[in-house]
């Protein structure tokens, strides 16, 4: 087994926990920016994508208006594949899962999407924006019933999930505090809003399509008597409440822990939050102080996550297990499937889904469970067919660069060591275990690749090359992260 | 799927004795509403024709469409890479075309029109080009891929009774005019959102008296020109509740009881000045305005996949 520099198994890991992974030759241009400027302009970047909207328009007009889950989540699926901006799609994804909002009661894919811009916009930003933005949210609005949220008639749905799954979690308030919180978001509504609810319920396209939705303030619905809130006193409305949320010490810890959860290492599921202690407390406590010096600023915590020992150590590379929508976007960029827009998008949107994970539709208001739920038997064999079957599919433009690659510069022949090394290599420098590499050296001894001659027998070692990227993809370390 | 009603409509053609053919793309899964269907100025349903598929009478990515002298309407089907032809009662007739990039060869065929030689121009647009066949499909030119002035990913295409060819270049955001033989003679418009400009086109007709008509797509709008460029006019779409539709609410008080009481026209400021969000919030604009044809009555039909709908204007005096 060759050995890898720190510096490059350090980007690689960067690059899988910030983006979607990375070949040898991306890996090769970051290396060259170094550590500290990557994660910089991983986090400072404008949103940019090398498929742009127009062109996904033109050949899919469901995904111009993203009118069902289908049209959104595959629409999503372009940018995870296509963007030059991974953290923002990241970013975009950690959101999706603490804010989860579902399409099977929003029937709506235009404002699922308007969401994800939101979040890509936003999810670096202030947590208290953020927040604001949400409770704004129509999609949200809808989700959460604060629609149905009035003056003298509460829906404590929204109140009750914005202190429980989006800011403090559960245990550091009161039933009284759920209840003057939604006072202060009543009013807080979509314009056409019993029409909007009537066309959601029935999921109707009559006459001309799903319209798009718009928050609007009912201001004679909103409740602006005295409230209490926390120990604060006050005739608040919901950016007020959201200020007093911010500044408790419950939120610091609970969106450090989500960042820690997302981008370091499993936590125990969310539920469990209130009687788990984290478990690396210091990594924590460096988060949380990073929440308040910056003045609530996700940017800034997860720019010093990133630039932490607690990121950097060996100890959790490859300790996450890839989410569905990973693993695929991690795949399709290394295969370069979709160059421009092509009919099979959304036959690998559902390939997520049958993997565990249906964007766009999480299963419940607590998102997904992460880590070790993500793999059951089912799942785990969509994954691993999934993985295999593209990243050995030698048609496909990304592959048949890295066979090439992989066969370069070797004269007559290739050791299965060297072939083994320079395909984990081209995918990202991935580290294997001593038995996981012993078991592909000799899958590569069995299918004969060292005993063809690459320079008159180039199409045959092509093939045997891509069988073995095939096994590459299955084992353990590609589907981690 | 049966019915009256399009699912994502991309282009109409007026046929004989008025009938009208609208062709809707539909989406995957949901696959099975892909279809024409076939009805008249008048709202009369005549019934539907066609359907998701790669055998004689489908198509899967259908997105041009064009009537001959004797009411035949032919189809363009961008991921088959073929044209097909249907009796003016929707009986499928034949099929032609070929994958590829060498001569006579398609690769993702938008865009279609006749000339007055009833033979058929095809905006062949991956391969970022115009050719012209016999009706039958037998090879006649080729133009607007060498040269100085080429076409980026062209979309629409309309031939004069004087022969002259007006191409909607998508991808370099104005309206190309070319003689018969395929030379380049000039052309309309620069990319951005003014009067005289476009984002993308998508369509283009010229009426009797030289007008031009452009579906500005990226602009949600349909553009009028003179027949030297100059800037005539500019509709952003004012659609109203078709006879399908009016029907439909009759049926669904649930419905039709909180739509009366909602604003569908809400100001357009707050959409940031994006025409994409304009149309999404107000439902009478154009949104997603894929072609413009013209009939012999001086009738101009917009067709917007996003909103499944042909909005029909009369042109003033």
């Amino acid at each position: 087994m060759v050995s890898t520099s720190s510096d490059v198994k350090l980007m690689a890991h960067l690059l899988r926990r910030a983006g979607f992974g990375a070949t040898k030759e991306q890996l090769d241009q970051y290396i060259s920016t170094g550590y500290e400027g990557v994660v910089d302009s991983l986090i400072d970047n404008e949103d940019s994508s090398r498929i742009n909207n127009a062109l996904v328009r033109r050949y899919f007009p469901d995904q111009s208006v993203t009118h069902d889950t289908s049209g959104a989540g595959s629409y999503w699926l372009y940018r995870l594949v296509s963007t030059d901006s991974p953290l923002r799609e990241k970013i975009a994804l950690f959101w999706h899962n603490v804010f989860a909002t579902g399409y099977t009661k929003v029937t709506n894919g235009k404002p699922m999407s308007d969401q994800l811009r939101m979040f890509r916009s936003n999810g670096f930003g202030k947590l208290d924006k953020l927040l604001l933005k949400l409770s704004r949210d129509p999609a949200m609005i809808i989700w959460l019933d604060n629609v149905d949220n009035h003056n003298g008639a509460i829906n404590e749905n929204y109140g009750r999930e914005l202190l429980e799954l989006f800011s403090m979690g559960v245990g550091n308030y009161s039933e009284d505090d759920i209840k003057e919180c939604s006072r202060a978001f009543t009013g807080w509504s979509i314009a056409n809003s019993d029409y909007i609810k009537q066309l959601a319920v029935r999921n109707s396209i009559m006459p001309y399509g799903k319209l798009a939705w718009r928050y609007e303030y009912k201001e004679d619905d909103h409740d602006d008597g005295e409230k209490t809130f926390l120990g604060h006193k006050g005739n608040f409305d919901g950016e007020e409440i959201i200020n007093i949320i911010c500044e408790q010490p419950a939120t610091a810890r609970f969106i450090s822990r989500h960042l820690y959860h997302f981008f370091v290492a499993d936590e125990p599921p969310v539920p469990s939050w209130p009687y788990k202690e984290p478990q690396d407390l210091e990594a924590i406590s460096i988060l949380e102080r990073a929440y308040f010096d910056s003045g609530y600023d996700i940017g800034e915590m997860i720019r010093v996550l990133f630039n932490s020992e607690f990121f950097k150590s060996e100890t959790c590379h490859y300790k996450k297990i890839k989410s569905p929508a990973e693993l695929a976007s991690n795949v399709l960029r290394t295969t370069e499937e979709f160059g421009t827009p092509n009919i099979r998008i959304s036959e690998r949107n559902s390939q997520i889904t049958f993997m565990g994970q249906q964007l766009l539709n999480p299963p419940s208001v607590e998102g997904w469970h992460q880590g070790l739920e993500w793999i059951e038997t089912g799942s785990l064999t969509e994954r691993v067919n999934f993985a295999s079957q593209h990243l050995g599919d030698l048609s496909k433009p990304g592959v048949k660069k890295i066979v090439q690659n992989v066969m370069n510069d070797e004269g007559e022949s290739i050791s299965a060591e060297v072939c083994v090394d320079k395909c984990l290599d081209q995918l990202g420098a991935i580290q294997t275990s001593q038995f996981i590499y012993d078991t592909l050296v000799e899958f590569a001894q069995a299918t004969g690749i060292p005993s063809i001659n690459l320079l008159k027998d180039r199409e045959n070692a092509a093939n045997k090359i891509s069988e073995l990227m095939s096994v590459v993809a299955s084992v353990p370390e590609f589907q981690q992260s | 799927m049966d019915g009256r009603g399009f699912m994502f409509p991309v282009d109409t053609a007026i046929g004989k004795n008025g009938r009208i053919h609208t062709v809707s793309r539909a989406y995957a899964p949901a696959t099975a509403q892909l279809r024409i269907t076939m009805y008249d100025i008048d709202s009369e349903y005549f019934g539907i024709y066609g359907g998701y598929g790669e055998s004689l009478g489908q198509f899967r990515w259908p997105t041009g469409m064009a009537s001959d002298h004797i009411g035949n309407i032919y189809v363009s089907d961008e991921l088959n890479n073929r044209i097909n032809v249907f009796s003016h009662e929707g009986e499928p007739i034949k099929y032609w075309g070929d994958p590829g990039s060498s001569e006579g060869e398609l690769n993702g065929p938008s865009g279609i029109a006749f000339d007055s030689d009833g033979d058929l121009f095809v905006a062949d647009h991956m391969n970022n080009r115009i050719q012209k066949f016999t009706k039958d499909g037998n090879f006649i030119l080729s133009f607007g891929d060498k040269g100085q002035d080429t076409l980026k990913m062209p979309w629409g295409v309309f031939v004069t009774s004087g022969g002259f060819v007006y191409v909607a270049d998508w991808g370099n955001d104005r309206i190309a005019k070319y003689d018969s033989s395929g030379e380049f003679i000039r052309s309309f418009g620069s990319r951005g959102s003014g009067n005289g400009q476009f984002r993308n086109p998508s369509g283009v007709a010229v009426d009797e008296d030289g007008y031009i008509y452009v579906t500005d797509w990226g602009n949600e709008r349909l553009e009028i020109l003179d027949e030297n460029g100059n800037f005539i006019q500019s509709l952003r779409g004012q659609a109203t509740i078709s006879k399908w539709a009016d029907e439909y609410f009759d049926g669904n008080y649930e419905e039709a009881e909180p739509r009366s009481r909602s604003n569908l026209e809400p100001s357009p400021v707050q959409f940031g000045g994006d025409p994409h969000e304009e149309s999404a919030h107000i439902e009478k604009l154009f949104w997603g305005p894929t072609s413009v044809k013209l009939d012999d009555e001086g009738r101009v039909y917009v067709t917007e996949s996003n909103r499944h709908r042909v909005q029909i204007y009369e042109k003033a005096e």
